[in-house]
């Protein structure tokens, strides 16, 4: 990369990230706020439920508690900021280091189920955008759209049924696949299973489809065509770059989401099966520290996309 | 945040011929099917509200458990306690329907509230509502869902909301980027200049005029994300629980069934929520091409 080219990127990349931490500051405060309006005071259990409000004041007091609501924040968000998430309710043990131990997972199987995405996606789109409406072309977009409809969930039982009854493969509990031939296989099933079902997929064909043709169809391209320069040097950037990191970071959150049911369906230990486990003990600390890690990773893929754009297109630091 | 703003339309915009004549084929089809996925949606619901179905979705057959469809007596066959999937089927409509058009009404009325304070105001509250919409945009849907229900409790109008405030930020982006598109457009300053209140110039010639398609568009794709909100969360445990039916908590009671064979308990109720789903965006998407004109012969 020229010189000239880091120097925007580095602009943009100082105000991004004001705007990032702008934005966790609102996670925060969305995050805080639901556990503010929750029904259910601690204090209320302290006090057997009888305490008139000057005892449940002074109990307040006496225990350290801050009386407003952002006394309480401010309390709140100084511990989260230096890493203390609280313990979990059901286990006792501190969050962080739980979420940071089975947050690997999930990046394994989001990250992956992205990369297997690009695989099937790329190809269909840019043949499609490259030969215009076809048979093929159109079927293949219609097949997306079905497959991207296909609900999570069933489709994991299929895939785990041909797998184990048709194959003869794959051992389908977490604890045990180590000791198996072909344990590594197994990380392969719900990352597939992810990368298929969760719309992503038809998402991303259609979007690359769009901008690909727009972009090919561009005076700049044609005169590229006419000089007989390469095509796709000169497309790439615009046509495909921007369009694809573009839908990646944009569909972070959903593949965050589609893994809290991939996890359940396949007992992969990750973040989202922890939410689901958080959830059904309404173990707060637990499900809070998972939406601010979410967050962060979302505001992160996001950043990068900022970064990406701003690299490849320096206009867009002087907007 | 790149707003998307129209440029003007070419030739074709102004073209005479009728609607169909001018779409392309498959955005027919798209639409006839998301129409079709519509009516049977609504006349099923209705089946179930007042409960006119095939069969007693509750009374159990012991002695025929895990049929396959075409059973004598059950058109669509039965599940693991022998209880008509049919009925069950479209008893299941009710877990989706009502809360599903309250996610919807709460991101259309918002959405276009805030996108018309964006569009028309401008300034800061296009800043705020840009911040808005990234903020939303930070958190997984499902994660922000499961937050609510630990915090509250698990239930199927509290997750509406939330899934309607979330689909809020991209009503009002596409709503803001329509009047930005708008007010290039002489017929908006002339109603200013015959001194209509502004009022009028909103409701009808921006909202009424110009942004009900968008807005029946975006309504259909929300449905369709509630409908997939609602059916996983029954299937996660969290929505509606047994004996009472919904396609999600379906899914699940017949996956235990799945590894022994049985598939049809299971894949009744997924087929069902994989053709509405893909029945409500084919009939957003192909509004969107048709309506919006994205795509043309």
């Amino acid at each position: 990369m020229k010189f000239s080219a880091i120097l925007p990127v580095a602009r943009v990349l100082r105000r991004e990230l004001a705007v990032t931490a702008l934005l966790l500051l609102g996670v925060s405060v969305v995050v805080f706020a639901v556990l503010y309006l929750a029904p259910g005071d601690p204090l209320n259990v302290l006090l057997e439920g009888q305490s008139p409000r000057s005892i449940a004041a002074g109990a307040r007091e006496a225990l350290g508690v801050p009386q407003t609501w952002y006394g309480r924040y401010g309390a709140w968000l100084a511990k989260v900021l230096q890493g203390n998430f609280g313990n979990s309710i059901r286990t006792g043990l501190p969050v962080l280091p739980e979420l940071a131990r089975v947050g690997v997972n999930t990046l394994v199987l989001t990250l992956g189920s992205l990369l297997f995405t690009l695989m099937i996606a790329v190809p269909i789109a840019v043949h499609a955008a490259v030969n215009g409406d076809t048979a093929g072309n159109t079927a293949a977009t219609v097949a997306a759209y079905v497959v991207s409809a296909v609900p999570v969930f069933w489709f994991g039982y299929i895939v785990v049924y041909v797998f184990i009854n048709k194959l003869g493969m794959f051992p389908l509990l977490s604890g045990t696949a180590t000791k198996q031939p072909h344990a590594w296989l197994y990380f392969l099933v719900p990352i597939f299973v992810l990368g298929t079902a969760s719309g992503t997929l038809a998402e991303l064909i259609r979007h690359l489809r769009e901008e690909l043709s727009r972009v090919l169809a561009e005076d700049y391209i044609r005169t590229a065509r006419a000089k007989g320069a390469p095509v796709w040097r000169h497309a790439f950037k615009e046509g495909f770059l921007i369009p694809v990191t573009e839908i990646m970071s944009a569909k972070i959150p959903f593949l965050l989401g589609g893994a809290v049911i991939v996890e359940q369906v396949f007992n992969w230990p990750g973040m989202g099966r922890m939410a689901w486990q958080a959830a059904q003990d309404r173990d707060f600390p637990v499900i809070m520290g998972i939406a601010l890690v979410a967050a962060a990773f979302v505001r992160f893929g996001s950043l990068l996309q900022r970064v990406v754009f701003t690299a490849v297109n320096p206009r867009a630091s002087r907007e | 945040m790149r707003r998307y703003v129209q440029s003007p339309g070419s030739v074709g915009e102004f073209s005479q011929l009728p609607l169909w004549q001018r779409a392309a084929t498959l955005d027919l089809v798209y639409v006839g099917y998301g129409l079709l996925v519509v009516a049977l949606v609504l006349a099923s619901y209705l089946l179930g509200a007042l409960g006119w179905l095939p069969h007693d979705p509750q009374a159990m057959n012991v002695g025929l458990i895990n049929a396959a469809p075409f059973t004598p007596g059950h058109l669509l066959g039965t599940d693991f306690l022998g209880r008509d999937l049919q009925a069950r089927l479209i008893l299941g409509i009710q877990a989706y329907f009502l809360p599903g058009l309250l996610a919807v009404t709460i991101s259309v009325v918002a959405g276009s509230v805030l996108g018309i304070l964006a569009g028309y105001r401008g300034g800061w509250f296009d800043t705020i509502i840009t911040y808005f919409d990234n903020l939303l945009d930070s958190f997984p849907r499902l994660v922000l869902i499961l937050l609510v229900i630990a915090s509250f409790k698990p239930d199927i109008y509290y997750v509406m909301v939330v899934v309607g405030i979330t689909g809020m930020p991209v009503i009002a982006n596409l709503i803001a980027g329509k009047i930005a598109f708008l007010r290039q457009k002489s017929f908006i300053e002339a109603a200013h200049a015959l001194g209509l209140p502004a009022r009028t110039v909103i409701l009808k010639h921006i909202l009424w005029l110009n942004c009900r398609a968008l807005l029946v568009i975006q309504a259909t794709l929300g449905m369709a994300e509630a409908i997939l909100v609602e059916t996983s969360l029954s299937y996660l445990g969290f929505g509606v629980q047994e004996p009472t039916p919904s396609w999600g908590n379906m899914v699940q009671a017949g996956a235990n069934y799945f590894l022994q064979g049985n598939f049809w308990p299971s894949t009744a109720p997924a087929l069902a929520i994989l053709a509405t789903i893909l029945g409500f965006q084919l009939l957003g998407d192909g509004l969107n091409n048709l309506l919006e004109g994205k795509r043309r012969k």
